[in-house]
């Protein structure tokens, strides 16, 4: 590794800053645990890293608001993500999906914001917050604007934030009666990054199902919102037929890209069985993997 | 890692052929081209740089034209090294044009691999950047023949 | 079993002590050493800069941007290397392998050129900046293509004379295989004419590595005088005889030491980056350390690929009469060890079975990939793979019960095994059913009736143990009684330190604990032919337990000398100072083993003295099919071994697990993908080990056995435990579903694939 720069502002104006909107070399460092990768893969060198770690506590604290949402600020570690009440109660796919995200010891340093602007395909949280219609705001030199996580991602390791932007805070909305599922679909260790990512949340009374969210990721080049596969869902009956239809619509719609965890006729076979699983385990009906 | 792909263009296979062998017009079709330099008619040398999100990759590339078979097939074979970082891209492509109702159908086959470090570790992305590179090079090569004059 | 107390220790009965091991404490509290963590005053680091063509011409090698890079000392060519070792080509049983790249590269990673610098990053960064232009040749991957020699990886093989059981190689051209090893039994094709029934399958491996968690780091520290070498080496009197030999010095100017290895599995054997390190110290005129990152070990050392034709004639009782084995192993572009790979494996490519009628054909391949080399089972795992499956096809297609089918057909202690020397001291039958009552075989199995199928399956297995090698040891009695164990074997998590100590203690009578055993250091510890294979325990257990012995008997003669009567139980301390008038002196046991050996016959591979043992094991697993994704879940994985009586049955333990994980890793998932001959998951990222979410429940068992001709009747169980595993799943999935995999890895995509073929609804290849 080749010498950097290392600032370490103490707010988000000055951080903000130090970015440069032009030059790819200047990158903000939150945990650091994708930007060390690919550092040490010698893809990436930095003229200059912009540390986030010491901009102040209201970044890492989580929030429940009256109406049901959840705040969480982007420098919040993953694992106090994983262990916070508010999110339990909010929002219990997430503690469920992060028990087999990445490891312990990335959970710790990475945080939330780092997660979500790395933009790889293959991360957990991702799908889930999509799933359960979560947005970003998003600080820059102009001010602040927000963003549906849904819209967040453009491709692979690429976000719409301009370089010099930083990710605030994550905001869950109340999630009222929905009921959300997360699958993460291994195809060699357990321990591997998934080959695809199910999230799903639904909408239901008894076996009538109001409206869903389906969203994959890990098998395509972003996490994205398979709306064939929700439109075969709202409106009807859950049963064994309607999982297919919408296995099979899901199947039909994902760009799956072939890579060292499956191919992509493989892939497709799989987001056709584990959409229906997901729903399953959104509705504790039955799927336990 | 192999692509293959079929461009529909609006122009008479003769007109294709000759544009596409044009060492000029086919760079300007590849985002990221720069100082062009052309050897002779079968040789060429260039400078390629892309970028994947935040990662930046610069290619000194050397092309030759293997085989032109007039207005039908073109073969040819690029190397490509990159700098700062040791590594090596190679490719081999195949072009055919067919003549498909006044128009011109190319379809490629091109077959690449990539060693050193980037070929250890870079080989997802990069096949995802070569897929935005092949849907841009498509859109510029039907946007040409729409709208530039067709001459031979 | 004898109970065991860490202060003190226990007198009497040391051997058979679940002994914690002597350097645990050292290693969790972070104060064992590494040759990874060391540092010398003065030293230089190296970096590699390797090809990127797998097969080529080098036409330039342009170094002027590297050497530009402030902070660099030096960019070392091959140019360079030759001015200081003329020849400088290494190799156990080739001497093939160049130490910089000449004239040629044959596998993309080949070492090409190297950067020294004070700062590793330093010489990183300009590594990156070299570049070399090739003129490339045509590149072979594939272990049966390269068999046909239309493209010849090299233009001259270069043959070594090390090892006794190589001499035979003599120099070839025009060829890809590096070695052939036959063996010829009764008449195989006369068999399979009157078989009532021939089988015949094909079976593959992939390539797979070592993975240690410390990769590979040397330092070397060149004098005129004399050079030291510090190694993670598994066999350091080899290093000492091979750099002697590119030096042309007396193997006493050599000195190579080792420290504690971070795991080695075979990996670390025969020269690795010793001879490069040396080079660049003579060039650079002070100590230099090359440590590979994990990266670079893809391009180092890996496992075999292997291609196993088998086929097999049965009469009309289901007893097979003949067999005959094609195998070919994909060596990469250097032999390293693997001519004894296709040799020393290759003769029990027949199994455990009784056969009159046997034919093998091995051969080692030369292909442009990263190097194969020896990987804990030498062979054996990818030989088991294809015969245990083969063995359950047969079973099936006969529709008999594959434990009846086996016991039919095993070899019995007393009986001739395939090269014709007799068994015994093999209790692989009794592995065979402890593993089947452990499975409740004769109660049906319930299969499930859902998307998820249970399915169990079996394999049994046996390998022979290296011959004919040497282990030397010394023991050291201090004037005040103290005794310190010298020998070469080396610990590289095996607890190799402890079991000797436990031998050492049990003829001394004295705690295990007491005995200190010398890091590994070839100016004081002796001759040892290497630690690999399983051999230790055995070989060098006779050698230190013959110095013990020496030790004793020089005590008693003392004890006659000064006038001691028979039986006294005078303190060793008060016996030394009776002798020498003060804490003085010292009584030195010497041991030296080698096993009788009888070649094999090198048209015929017969002999009836080719190992002085044999080691041997069964596996069992339940499985659970998910068949609507292919998912396998292990629900039992059960491995049986036969290793004597255990010198330290937790350690025989920890081996079991240990060794059965890492074959699990090899069957379910692991695998080295390469593009144009470049690996492409060169990193821990994308290539996973065994974690902990994969590991099933294991039941780990020795089964109650003595090995006759053993110290203290044990024998090595280090590699034991990796033979049966991949057979036995596979096994348990065609129970499962009907699908039979024929390749490895066992993945998920892998077995939905076959049960879509298997469906006839075949899934589209991308």
């Amino acid at each position: 590794m080749t010498p950097f720069e290392l600032l370490e502002p103490t707010s988000l104006h000055e951080a903000i800053a130090a970015l440069d909107p032009d030059d790819a070399t200047v990158r903000p460092i939150a945990g650091g645990t994708a930007l060390m990768l690919m550092m040490k893969a010698g893809v990436f060198r930095p003229t200059r890293l912009v540390s986030l770690r010491n901009l102040g506590d209201r970044f890492s604290a989580i929030a429940a608001g009256p109406d049901g949402h959840l705040n969480i600020g982007a420098l919040t570690p993953l694992s106090v993500v994983e262990r916070s009440p508010e999110v339990a109660r909010v929002a219990p796919v997430i503690p469920r999906a992060m028990r087999r995200l990445s490891n312990i010891r990335v959970r710790n340093v990475a945080t939330v914001g780092g997660n979500l602007a790395h933009g790889d395909p293959h991360m957990d949280l991702p799908p889930v917050l999509i799933a359960l219609g979560a947005s970003v705001s998003v600080a820059g030199a102009k001010g602040e604007r927000d963003v549906a996580v849904e819209d967040l991602f453009a491709g692979y390791f690429e976000t719409v934030l301009a370089k010099n932007e930083l990710i605030a805070a994550l905001r869950i909305p109340p999630q009222g009666k929905s009921r959300a599922g997360y699958l993460k679909v291994t195809t060699g260790s357990a321990e591997d990054w998934p080959a695809l990512g199910v999230a799903v949340a639904i909408e239901a009374e008894g076996t009538a199902i109001k409206s869903a969210r389906v969203v994959v990721s890990a098998a395509t080049e972003k996490a994205a919102r398979l709306k064939t596969a929700e439109q075969a869902l709202a409106g009807a009956t859950l049963d064994d037929k309607t999982l297919a239809r919408a296995g099979d619509a899901a199947a039909d719609e994902a760009e799956c890209i072939s890579d060292v965890r499956g191919s992509a006729a493989y892939k497709r076979e799989l987001i056709r069985v584990y959409v229906g699983r997901a729903m399953r385990q959104a509705l504790n009906t039955g799927a336990t993997h | 890692m192999k692509f293959t792909g079929e461009i529909s263009i609006p122009a008479p296979r003769d007109a294709v052929y000759s544009k596409v062998r044009d060492a000029r017009f086919f760079a300007s079709c590849v985002e990221g081209v720069q100082d062009l330099n052309e050897i002779d008619s079968d040789h060429y040398t260039a400078v390629l740089e892309t970028k994947v999100a935040y990662l930046k990759f610069k290619f000194n590339v050397a092309v030759e034209v293997v085989r032109a078979d007039p207005p039908r097939e073109i073969e040819a074979k690029i190397e490509g090294t990159p700098l700062g970082i040791v590594g090596r891209l190679t490719a081999s492509s195949l072009t055919r044009l067919m003549d498909d109702n006044g128009g011109t159908k190319v379809s490629y086959e091109i077959d690449a691999a990539l060693t050193g470090k980037l070929g250890s570790l870079g080989q997802p992305v990069l096949r995802s950047k070569a897929k935005e590179m092949e849907r841009l090079f498509a859109e510029r090569m039907r946007a040409a023949f729409a709208t530039s004059e067709i001459s031979t | 079993m004898a109970t065991t107390t860490l202060q003190g220790g226990q007198v009497g009965a040391q051997v058979g002590r679940s002994l914690p091991r002597l350097e645990a404490r050292e290693k969790v509290t972070g104060r064992a050493e590494y040759t990874h963590t060391m540092r010398l005053p003065g030293m230089l680091y190296a970096k590699i800069f390797r090809s990127t063509v797998a097969h080529g011409r080098i036409k330039s090698i342009d170094t002027s941007a590297a050497k530009k890079v402030p902070g660099v000392f030096r960019v070392v060519t091959s140019e360079d290397v030759r001015k200081v070792i003329p020849e400088p080509y290494y190799g156990p049983a080739f001497h093939d392998q160049p130490i910089l790249a000449i004239g040629k590269v044959h596998y993309v990673g080949e070492p090409v050129a190297a950067v020294l610098a004070t700062d590793p990053h330093v010489a990183e960064e300009a590594a990156q900046l070299i570049v070399a232009e090739y003129e490339e040749l045509p590149a072979i991957f594939d272990e049966v293509e390269a068999a046909d020699n239309q493209t010849l990886v090299h233009e001259e093989l270069k043959p070594a004379g090390t090892f006794a059981d190589l001499k035979h190689l003599k120099g070839r051209k025009g060829t890809n295989i590096a070695l052939d090893f036959k063996l010829r039994r009764g008449d195989v094709d006369k068999a399979f004419a009157e078989a009532a029934q021939v089988f015949e399958h094909t079976f593959r491996t992939q390539k797979v590595l070592h993975l240690a968690l410390e990769p590979y780091a040397s330092i070397a520290d060149w004098k005129e005088s004399g050079v030291t070498i510090y190694s993670g080496a598994q066999g350091p009197s080899f290093v000492r005889t091979e750099i002697a030999r590119l030096l042309g010095w007396p193997e006493n100017r050599v000195r190579i030491k080792v420290p504690y290895l971070g795991g080695g599995f075979g990996g670390k054997l025969y020269i690795k980056l010793e001879a490069l390190v040396t080079a660049l110290s003579m060039i650079a005129r002070r100590p230099v350390k090359v440590a590979l990152t994990m990266e670079e070990q893809f391009y180092t050392i890996t496992k075999h690929p292997s291609t196993f034709r088998i086929k097999t004639g049965l009469d009309k009782n289901g007893r097979i009469t003949a067999r005959k084995c094609e195998v070919w192993w994909n060596g990469g572009a250097y032999a390293d060890i693997g001519p004894r790979v296709t040799q020393k494996s290759g003769f029990t490519a027949s199994g455990p079975y009784d056969i009159d009628n046997v034919w093998v054909d091995s051969y080692a391949l030369y292909t442009n990939l990263p190097p194969a080399g020896a990987l804990r089972g030498f062979g054996i795992p990818q030989l088991v793979w294809a015969y245990e499956s083969h063995t359950d096809m047969m079973a099936r297609a006969l529709g008999q019960d594959p434990i009846e089918f086996r016991r039919k057909n095993l070899l019995r202690e007393g009986r001739p095994h395939a090269t014709g020397q007799v068994l015994q001291s093999c209790k692989h039958e009794q592995a065979l059913d402890r593993v089947v009552e452990r499975l409740n075989w004769s109660k049906p199995l319930d299969r499930g009736t859902g998307p998820v199928k249970r399915g169990r399956g079996v394999a049994v297995a046996i390998k022979a143990v290296i011959s004919p090698t040497t282990s030397v040891a010394n023991i050291m009695i201090s004037g005040d009684g103290s005794t310190t164990l010298y020998c070469g074997t080396v610990d590289m998590g095996q607890g190799s330190d402890t079991a000797m100590a436990q031998m050492v203690g049990e003829v001394l009578n004295i705690p295990a604990e007491t005995v200190k055993v010398v890091p590994r250091d070839t100016d004081v510890t002796p001759y040892d032919m290497g630690t690999l294979g399983s051999r230790s325990l055995f070989h060098m257990g006779h050698a230190v337990r013959l110095a013990a012995e020496d030790a004793r008997a020089k005590i008693k003669a003392m004890m006659r000398e000064v006038g001691e009567p028979e039986g006294s139980n005078i303190p060793l301390a008060d016996l030394f100072k009776k002798k020498y008038g003060m804490q003085a002196g010292n009584i030195v046991g010497t041991g030296s083993y080698k096993p009788d050996y009888i070649p094999p016959a090198p048209e015929t591979g017969l002999t009836t003295n080719v190992t002085p043992f044999w080691m041997s094991a069964a596996s069992g697993a339940e499985v659970e099919v998910d068949t609507e994704t292919g998912h396998v879940k292990i629900t039992r994985l059960i491995t049986v071994v036969d290793c004597g009586k255990p010198v330290n049955p937790k350690i025989v333990e920890t081996q079991i697990s240990g060794g059965s994980l890492m074959q699990l890793g090899f069957t379910m998932f692991e695998k080295m993908h390469i593009d144009a001959g470049q690996v492409t998951n060169a990193s821990l990222a994308d290539y996973k080990i065994p974690g902990i979410l994969d590991v099933p429940v294991m039941e780990n068992e020795a089964v109650a056995a003595e090995q006759a001709n053993g110290p203290f009747g044990a024998k090595g169980v280090g590699e034991t435990a990796t033979f049966c595993v991949s057979p036995a799943i596979s096994n348990a999935i065609a129970d499962a579903c009907s699908v039979r995999l024929m390749e490895l890895p066992l993945n998920a995509e892998a077995v939905f694939r076959a049960l879509r073929a298997q469906a006839n609804k075949p899934l589209a290849d991308e």
